[in-house]
């Protein structure tokens, strides 16, 4: 492929987006099942415009160019209401580690990926692991020329949609924390596996348990080294504070925005608007640095956790300015629109436990980027 | 825009210039440095670096009479102040009635030695006009208040008006600029609250190790770092956007966001210093006195997250943001 500078991926999308506006917004109140497969739709048109392409390397059906141009993309979406922003990250969060530790791999499947042909999942936490990463024990066993892999993972989202996942397992002793830990890419639809949806203060049910039983996974489907899973684990992390949190600022402006447009006369305090603003503008300005730095080829780190500290904290304070503003809307309303902030409301309380807690990213800046040391 | 290196070689002499002991001697040394030549022709370059350094070492110049004469388009007569509006404000410090000029409000230690002085003054119809005012007509008064090193003044008076003088000028242009320059230097004097709060709590010893083992400790000083980047990075896209049509907007809410962050990275490491912070003899004091008249000078943090909200509920609309 050519070439493809950034203004004018922009204005293409844009017009783009215009143009085929009644096939890309969804059908009003979309259960999770409509937004999911809303997506896939969203995806596969935007594949076959084209502009789904750009930004991804032609290793894996790409046309290469800068990653800004998916940043822009997650953007546009968000800003007008398009997709769900959750399910879309996905996408952002696993691919680049998958393209990054096993190739040939992602040469077959980050392609059904964000064509919308497949969805995929992360199989990071467990129930005894939370924030400890390094302690989990869903285990795989080299039997013959396949791994067979038995335990539980939880909090994983749209493992229920899932045709794929990005799993996390335990292949050295129980004690070999992080070094024995082997990451592998395993098809959802393998006899043994089995999915609960969580029913959740929000009622959005994206989150499940994933059971394995004795669960087969061929050798090949190993994204990086045996026992170097804690590397892929470690190289996937900053994709999930860096450029899914900048679609998810778009988004929190596209709704800060329908509030403006909707609350009543007095219903909004303007002090707590201004603050509010003040803190979208500097989500916006941190997260677009760290755009440009990935952009850039630098490798994202530890400083991706102010980010995440950051969107967590402007999320909350958003639906605690819209459950103050409108809380007829919030509290009774059955109506879609009050439904979803609602929904939103109860959401954004997650937003400083998933992901790495908002402990955990503050022991990660106080160590890693304050530099204090071990914390005992 | 200057080039990195070019920059650093500025931020360098820069360095030097702040750690004179006195305004006066700040201002000499930023005159041998080209600070005003500078500011003419890459003001979006050194502004950030001078203003930075400025809060980091606790100094302080007259380079913020620089920059407002220099939005005003008046940098070309060296002994001229400027004033500036009252505590928390952002309105124009004059009054225009016909040909008569009242003035009150602030100004830096330039206006002991300037011969004239630079007031925007709104006229009845409410338009913003520059007067040139001889400083013999204006009543100065020393501010020792609570931070007597800053050495602002307060400025009173009313002079008759060369009518001349009075062309019609862009004030809030001005009050951005200068936004923007109070927005660094309260971000430099945040990130030296966290440089002292940190170096004590890996050196302070309790209970046989020291206190940045313990994770209230360690968290505060995070939330520290995530107040001081948070406004780096939005002061550096309202510097960005400086010739674009957000550049007013994007001030006003950079110097409330870092404002505010002031006070969160105040608290937080005021905490974290405990006893030894709260003595005359630890820098931290100087530092928090600092950021308190700073975060009030063009426009309070206060007064502009407010402000902001009401324009906002007023027009139901939000800002245009930085593109990617």
């Amino acid at each position: 492929m050519g070439t493809m500078s950034l203004t004018d991926y922009r204005v293409g999308l844009d017009r783009w987006l215009d143009d085929n506006a009644a096939e890309l917004v969804p059908a009003a109140a979309g259960t999770l099942d409509d937004d999911m497969a809303h997506l896939s739709h969203v995806r596969r048109m935007m594949y076959d415009a084209g502009w789904m392409r750009w930004g991804w390397p032609e290793s894996v059906a790409g046309y290469g160019g800068t990653t800004l141009m998916r940043a822009y993309l997650g953007e546009a979406l968000a800003a007008r209401d398009l997709v769900h922003p959750d399910p879309y990250c996905m996408a952002e969060v696993l691919a680049p580690t998958v393209i990054n530790f096993a190739p040939d791999l992602a040469a077959t499947m980050v392609p059904r990926l964000i064509r919308g042909d497949d969805t995929w999942c992360q199989g990071f936490s467990e129930p005894g692991t939370g924030s400890n990463l390094a302690s989990l024990s869903c285990r795989a066993v080299r039997v013959a020329d396949a791994w067979r892999v038995s335990g539980q993972k939880v909090w994983t989202s749209f493992a229920q949609y899932a045709h794929r996942c990005v799993l996390l397992t335990r292949t050295g002793s129980a004690e070999s924390a992080h070094r024995g830990i082997t990451a592998l890419f395993v098809d959802m639809d393998t006899p043994g596996i089995s999915v609960r949806p969580i029913r959740t203060m929000h009622g959005r049910d994206e989150f499940c348990e994933v059971f394995f039983d004795d669960v087969p996974v061929p050798i090949e489907r190993t994204i990086g080294a045996v026992d170097g899973g804690w590397a892929v684990a470690m190289d996937l992390l900053p994709y999930e504070r860096s450029t899914s949190l900048w679609h998810r600022g778009a988004y929190l402006r596209r709704r800060v925005g329908e509030l403006l447009a909707h609350a009543g006369r007095d219903a909004v305090a303007p002090d707590e608007l201004g603050a509010v603003v003040q803190q979208l503008f500097a989500l916006r300005a941190r997260s677009r640095a760290t755009q440009y730095r990935h952009a850039d080829g630098e490798a994202l780190g530890a400083e991706t956790s102010i980010d995440k500290l950051l969107v967590a904290s402007t999320e909350q304070a958003v639906f605690d300015l819209v459950a103050a503003a409108l809380p007829a809307e919030v509290l009774l309303d059955e109506a879609p629109a009050g439904a979803r902030w609602r929904e939103e409301f109860f959401y954004s309380k997650a937003a400083t436990i998933y992901g790495g807690s908002t402990e955990v990213q503050r022991n990660i800046v106080a160590k890693r980027l304050l530099d204090l040391g071990a914390d005992r | 825009m200057m080039d990195a290196e070019v920059i650093e070689l500025f931020a360098s002499s820069v360095r030097r210039a702040v750690r004179q002991p006195t305004a006066a001697e700040v201002d000499l040394a930023l005159a041998d440095i080209g600070w005003r030549e500078a500011l003419a022709t890459e003001a979006a370059s050194v502004v950030p670096v001078l203003f930075s350094e400025q809060g980091e070492a606790n100094s302080t110049s007259c380079a913020l009479d620089d920059v407002l004469a220099e939005a005003l388009g008046r940098l070309g007569e060296p002994d001229v102040a400027v004033v500036l509006p009252a505590l928390g404000s952002v309105a124009a410090p004059g009054r225009l009635d016909g040909q008569e000029l009242s003035v009150s409000g602030l100004s830096t230690a330039r206006m002991l030695a300037a011969s004239s002085a630079l007031v925007v003054a709104a006229d009845t119809a409410g338009q913003a006009r520059l007067a040139i005012v001889g400083t013999g007509s204006l009543v100065t008064t020393g501010i020792g208040g609570v931070d007597p090193a800053l050495g602002l003044l307060r400025v009173d008076g009313a002079a008759p008006l060369d009518a001349e003088c009075a062309e019609p000028v862009e004030w809030p242009a001005a009050v951005a600029a200068g936004q923007l320059a109070l927005t660094y230097e309260l971000l430099g004097a945040t990130r030296a609250m966290l440089r002292l709060a940190r170096e004590h709590a890996v050196t302070r010893i309790q209970a046989g190790r020291p206190i940045s083992v313990f994770q209230a400790v360690r968290h505060r000083l995070a939330d520290t770092l995530v107040a001081v980047e948070s406004s780096a990075a939005l002061a550096a896209a309202a510097s960005d956007s400086i010739g674009t049509t957000l550049d007013t907007e994007l001030a006003g809410i950079a110097k409330g966001y870092v404002g505010r962050m002031a006070a969160v990275a105040a608290r937080h490491c005021q905490q974290v210093l405990a006893g030894i912070g709260f003595t005359a003899e630890h820098q931290f004091q100087a530092y928090y006195r600092r950021v308190l008249v700073l975060d009030q000078l063009l426009g309070s943090s206060r007064m502009l997250t407010r402000t902001l909200g009401e324009r906002l509920l007023e027009g139901r609309l939000l800002p245009d943001m930085p593109a990617l």
